[in-house]
């Protein structure tokens, strides 16, 4: 069977600062390296409703201020559509601004709050001053429902557990009792530098402040959002080929080692 | 007298470090003198008549300072430039420092200074220039620097406070920094790329300011250069690129960049009031910066270091280095209409339609130090895609040689199978020197190899060769 994605980049225009395009070449070349054919819509300022809805996956990145400015007028067109993605299982990936947006508000640090999405049980303050700047690795077991799944190859689930990547923000997130943390912070700050979390997961979405970017180094996150929209689309269990990915282990590793 | 005392002690601080090879003789003088005396800045120029020019922008603050340098030197003037690793307040107070004479005077008619993005305002704070040239603003070092519209505020800030006896020189076809020209009392020339000259492309994923700096809504590029520099205009606002004074030039420098690196030493000298034939003379003795371009031969080999330290600088010298190889192939000419294609694609783009002969030899050094950086993630911002068919052999090296290899794993049409790197084009050494000498073993002797380092890189791979350490 040859299986066909549509993967739906939220505002590549407007939210991609961070190598954010390394996540879309990631789950792009996993399944093409597969011979699952992809393809790659750009969803943005004006893109119809019927565009969005036909994403089988969702990605989007992080922004600068002025650029988020122009996201939130344009969401507020998109939310019914992609609240109810959500809700109903498409999964997803939220990196920085993109995982705030989901969230109930954000509230800048001169006290003005901007209302968010509200579809994920999260909140984000930024009380000025420092920003949460550095190489990050975070512990999934036990918190992530998707280390048991069965599309991970077992010869990567012994060090898939640690997940590792860059953080750069100055939003303090904290969660409802709706969501799940992605990880345990075992270096770093992560979400809010206080709590020990790290992102956040709900039904098959996740949102998370690691670039790096994240998939390319993590691969069996990527390989889960893949499998995960291939479930959901050809309603049937998906094991997907195993991919050589010594040099994504080398990589992973030489950000172990340096915040060892 | 008490500056005096700085001053002789500040020298004696940059005597020590040099004969103890610490290697901080360029900042630390600068720094113990601002500790001693905050306003030290202030009154070394208060009585001086030096013409001082500042160079601020996130790509080709040190060639533009070199090129305006040698349009100086050649017509008569004394100069100094502060090196690039002394951008910052503290070295700018070294440079100073470590140029006045006994009697604690200046002793040249001009004084070039790259200053770093957050440091622009500071320095306006300590002195008053006679020119300041803007040249562009990338995604560069987020970690360290923010994003690109806090920059552009605080500049613009700063801007407002300038007479108008300081002229401010500003690139026309980066949106950010022509905006910075509407809002200051200077004198305000632009300079940018003569459209009718210059091939025009799609946009790349690295274009930064896409939008429209006063009313945020898209603009209009009829023509790209490159990132976001192009014709634009704002179909909103009305906003557009302003007509630049001077569009035009001899350009001694390969490189789209250094067009515009040469048309802003240029104008700026044109400014200062000399004649544009005296300028363009000049011109013709420019040489590549230290790092930037800059050729080497060893063991019979050629090696020329080109500066890669964000997704732009990497992409244009991608360009460059394809350029140079296909000089004698024949070339279509771009699409005129530059249309937006967020995404990438294998066989968009400027890259891709030119032919290539397939003797490219590169080796990219990615480092993750404070200079470079801390946060690699730019890499996958760079176009690798479009060049990577074109590139015969990559040797890898740097703190974060895997992400590198990673990186160029994932533009590849099929992934390097069963990490077989000895059958492969590419190869990995975290190993400098190994890297360096695998890479120059492994090129036929008359070939170039083209080396694409981080800043702290390219220091390094300088002090290998030049030291002649593996060979």
């Amino acid at each position: 069977m040859k299986y066909i994605l549509t993967i739906g980049w939220l505002y590549p225009d407007l939210m991609s600062i961070y190598g954010d395009r390394g996540n879309i070449i990631a789950l792009t070349k996993r399944c093409e390296w597969r011979g699952i054919h992809v393809e790659v819509k750009p969803i943005t300022v004006d893109t119809t409703l019927s565009e969005l809805r036909n994403a089988d996956l969702l990605f989007m990145g992080g922004a600068q201020d002025r650029q988020q400015t122009i996201v939130a007028k344009d969401l507020l067109k998109k939310k019914t559509v992609l609240s109810t993605m959500i809700e109903t299982g498409t999964p997803g990936l939220y990196i920085c601004g993109g995982f705030q947006f989901l969230g109930h508000y954000y509230k800048e640090a001169d006290g003005s709050i901007i209302e968010q999405l509200g579809v994920l049980d999260v909140y984000t303050e930024n009380p000025g001053g420092k920003r949460l700047i550095g190489n990050i690795a975070i512990e999934v077991d036990g918190l992530w429902p998707m280390a048991n799944s069965k599309t991970i190859s077992n010869k990567l689930s012994a060090i898939s557990q640690l997940v590792v990547g860059f953080e750069n923000h100055g939003g303090r997130t904290r969660l409802g009792k709706e969501v799940k943390p992605l990880g345990k912070v075992i270096k770093g700050y992560g979400s809010n530098a206080e709590d020990h979390t790290e992102g956040a997961v709900y039904k098959n979405s996740i949102g998370t402040y690691l670039h790096g970017p994240i998939l390319p180094k993590n691969p069996i996150l990527a390989d889960w959002l893949i499998a995960k929209a291939l479930e959901r689309k050809y309603k049937t269990a998906i094991t997907l080929k195993t991919l050589d990915d010594s040099i994504e282990l080398l990589a992973h590793d030489a950000i172990l080692k340096k915040i060892r | 007298m008490r500056n005096f005392l700085i001053t002789q002690l500040g020298k004696s601080i940059c005597t020590i470090s040099k004969l103890t090879n610490s290697g901080s003789g360029s900042t630390w003088p600068g720094h113990v003198a601002l500790k001693l005396n905050k306003n030290y800045i202030k009154e070394l120029l208060k009585d001086s008549s030096r013409q001082i020019v500042l160079i601020a922008g996130t790509n080709g603050k040190t060639t533009t300072g070199k090129i305006l340098t040698t349009i100086l030197k050649k017509n008569g003037k004394n100069v100094f430039q502060n090196s690039s690793g002394a951008n910052l307040i503290n070295g700018i107070a070294s440079s100073l420092l470590l140029h006045t004479n006994f009697s604690g005077k200046l002793t040249t008619d001009f004084a070039i200074f790259e200053v770093d993005e957050n440091n622009l305002p500071l320095v306006l704070q300590e002195l008053t220039p006679q020119a300041i040239i803007v040249l562009d603003l990338f995604r560069d070092q987020l970690d360290r620097y923010g994003e690109l519209d806090g920059i552009a505020r605080n500049w613009q800030q700063a801007f407002e406070k300038l007479p108008s006896t300081t002229h401010l020189i500003l690139n026309a076809d980066d949106p950010l920094i022509a905006y910075l020209g509407t809002a200051t009392k200077a004198t305000v020339s632009y300079f940018g790329l003569d459209p009718t000259k210059t091939e025009g492309q799609s946009v790349q994923h690295a274009a930064d300011s896409l939008y429209c700096p006063r009313c945020s809504n898209k603009l209009q590029f009829s023509k790209i250069v490159y990132s976001h520099l192009g014709l634009w205009k704002c179909p909103h606002c009305k906003l557009q690129r302003p007509i630049p004074n001077l569009a035009d030039s001899f350009y001694p420098l390969e490189g789209t960049y250094n067009k515009y690196n040469t048309l802003a030493a240029s104008l700026t000298a044109q400014t200062l009031g000399f004649s544009r034939e005296n300028i363009d003379q000049a011109l013709h003795a420019v040489t590549p910066a230290f790092g930037r371009q800059e050729k080497l031969v060893i063991q019979g080999k050629q090696i020329q270091l080109f500066l890669a330290k964000n997704p732009t600088s990497f992409n244009e010298s991608l360009k460059t280095i394809v350029e140079n190889n296909n000089k004698s192939f024949p070339r279509r000419v771009g699409n005129p209409s530059a249309k937006v294609v967020p995404l990438w694609r294998e066989g968009q783009g400027e890259g891709s339609r030119l032919r290539s002969n397939n003797k490219l030899h590169v080796l990219f050094v990615l480092n993750d130090r404070i200079p470079d950086g801390r946060d690699v993630s730019w890499i996958w911002d760079i176009d690798m895609e479009q060049y990577i068919e074109k590139l015969q052999r990559i040797t890898i090296s740097g703190d974060r040689c895997w992400d590198m290899t990673l990186r160029i794993n994932y533009s590849m049409q099929f992934p390097i199978s069963n990490f077989q790197f000895s059958n492969s084009k590419i190869q990995t050494y975290k190993n400098l020197k190994l890297a360096l000498k695998n890479a120059i073993k492994n090129i036929p002797v008359n070939e170039t190899l083209y080396i694409l380092p981080t800043y702290s890189a390219m220091l390094e791979v300088r002090r290998i060769l030049t030291g002649r350490k593996i060979l």
